[in-house]
């Protein structure tokens, strides 16, 4: 289980944050005192770090530059500030991403796993069952049997393997959908899931896609 | 200053003279003074005063000509002050010291309503990150809870908060702005990415064409800009949103453009102007005349280009021009 570093002064959003990724799956540690902020950064080995920029007694873009110096971990950023010269800073000292206040949560898990994805190192050829998946080329290899999948299918598949066994909802995939510049419609999005469905039975994986009604989808 | 204005003006000092010379003479008739004396002091009077005069007027004449002058040239009428030397003669003294005393006074006032500006400016910039806290707390809240109920009045929320910033912003006289090198899709995609709850309530399409360029501007800036003119375009029965970008040599032009209710032929002109609500405005409650106002202004301070072109019925379309400009680019 990943493990999330949170440092958010404001006790109300801090919680709700903490509720948000335990349901999305993540472990997550909050940083309540204040007083030794970069001491504790250190001690806590996480494998992501959500940082706000106003803290008290101390500045997170301040905290950023300092933490870099003696650690790679991936770090976005979360404020409500929205002046252009906080995010050139923050990126400049080494942000991964920068998310404004107040965020939606799906884009927020979203960008979260994204981050993680890019920062985990060696990048090992994912497989589903026992078919590789070939995102460069955007297609799935079982047997020498090749099925090519438009980018549509691949975001959603792929969104789906992220967290097979896991419920993923309709909002979550379009949400992927459009942040990759593909502004499906709610009835497109069945039909790029019935013809993913269609596509993996012919590799072989019949009923691969479970529906869970008003829940979402589920990759088995 | 004209030779007859400034005789009139010194009608009062002539008829003096005049007076005064009427008693010398009778007085030296009452001596039997010889005549030709009489005349050779007349002339020598009569010189003496008319080359004091005109030395008095010509100084005069060239200080305030020089000071008219300098007047109507100067497009910031204030700096008058600034701009003139102390004359030589002592009522243009007192004016030039009065003027002087006049200007530092006004600067002092002006300064310190500046100053109180960009302490209320400060204070909103403050105002609205802390209210953005409970908003953010609020939506991740209607989350977890897995009630999306009062995301839609939230996003309300938010969008009226970022009004007021903008509009803060929009105003000030700082560079409170950065420009570098901004992705238009990536802003675009944000923008429907906040908006899609919407959108796809409402059933509309987006389409968008040659969004793959960067263009210079303040990314948050032009963020919250396309965000108006969406909003805009659901609040007024479109439902297909096309966005294109066009670069030539000397700029890129972006235009966005829906297939809504348009705007008369007639508002056109005016839809730019703050609390302009036009006919539409009528006819939609939710007008205030503000937001277009608020991107115009952006534009202006970002120095971009910004024009709307309609057909009733038909469509609506926004042209942004950004200027291309290599000085500005990073790396």
């Amino acid at each position: 289980m990943k493990k999330i570093l949170i440092i958010e002064d404001d006790g109300a959003l801090r919680g709700e944050l903490c509720i948000l990724l335990k349901n999305a799956g993540y472990d997550t540690v909050c940083i309540t005192d204040f007083h030794s902020v970069p001491e504790q950064m250190k001690a806590i080995s996480a494998d992501l770090v959500l940082l706000d920029i106003s803290l008290p007694n101390i500045n997170g873009e301040t905290l950023l530059h300092d933490f870099r110096k003696i650690s790679d971990t991936p770090v976005i950023m979360l404020t409500s500030r929205t002046a252009e010269i906080d995010e050139v800073l923050s990126m400049s000292y080494g942000a991964d991403d920068y998310i404004i206040k107040p965020y939606n949560p799906t884009i927020l898990l979203l960008r979260i796993s994204a981050v993680l994805k890019r920062s985990a190192k060696a990048s090992t050829v994912q497989m589903y069952h026992n078919a590789e998946v070939n995102t460069c080329k955007g297609s799935l290899v079982r047997n020498d049997e090749e099925q090519i999948l438009t980018k549509n299918e691949m975001i959603i598949f792929q969104l789906l393997l992220d967290r097979q066994g896991e419920i993923v909802t309709r909002d979550e995939l379009i949400t992927a959908l459009w942040d990759n510049d593909e502004f499906v419609s709610d009835n497109a999005l069945s039909v790029n899931i019935s013809r993913l469905r269609a596509k993996l039975a012919e590799l072989g994986f019949p009923d691969a896609i479970e529906t869970r009604k008003k829940q979402g989808y589920v990759l088995k | 200053m004209k030779l007859s204005e400034y005789l009139k003006d010194r009608l009062a000092a002539y008829i003096i003279y005049g007076l005064t010379w009427a008693f010398v003479l009778i007085f030296m008739f009452a001596f039997h003074i010889r005549f030709q004396a009489v005349i050779i002091v007349s002339i020598v009077a009569l010189l003496g005063a008319v080359s004091s005069e005109i030395w008095n007027f010509l100084r005069r004449k060239r200080y305030y000509d020089n000071l008219l002058n300098c007047l109507e040239e100067l497009d910031k009428k204030y700096l008058l002050s600034e701009m003139s030397d102390a004359p030589d003669f002592l009522d243009g003294r007192i004016l030039y010291e009065t003027l002087q005393e006049t200007n530092k006074s006004m600067c002092e006032h002006i300064a310190e309503y500046r100053c109180e500006n960009a302490d209320f400016r400060e204070y909103i910039e403050l105002w609205v990150h802390e209210i953005k806290l409970p908003v953010a707390s609020l939506r991740l809240m209607c989350h977890n809870d897995g009630n999306s109920k009062y995301s839609e009045q939230l996003r309300r929320i938010d969008d009226y908060i970022e009004n007021v910033l903008y509009y803060a912003r929009s105003g000030s006289a700082e560079k409170d702005y950065i420009i570098k090198e901004t992705s238009l899709k990536r802003i675009f995609t944000d923008t429907a990415l906040k908006n899609r709850a919407e959108l796809q309530e409402r059933g509309i399409a987006l389409r968008t064409e040659n969004l793959d360029v960067n263009v210079m501007t303040d990314s948050k800036w032009l963020f919250y800009m396309l965000g108006q003119l969406m909003g805009n375009s659901m609040k007024y029965g479109a439902d297909e949103i096309y966005v294109s970008a066009e670069e030539f040599a000397d700029k890129i032009v972006l235009s966005f453009r829906d297939n809504g209710i348009g705007i008369p032929e007639s508002d056109i002109p005016c839809i730019f102007e703050k609390s302009f609500t036009g006919e539409n405005g009528r006819i939609h409650a939710k007008s205030t005349g503000m937001g277009l106002y608020i991107v115009k202004k952006l534009c202006d301070r970002l120095g971009h280009g910004i024009s709307a072109k309609s057909v009733q019925g038909e469509f609506t379309e926004i042209t942004v021009t950004f200027g291309k400009n290599d000085f500005n680019k990073v790396g």
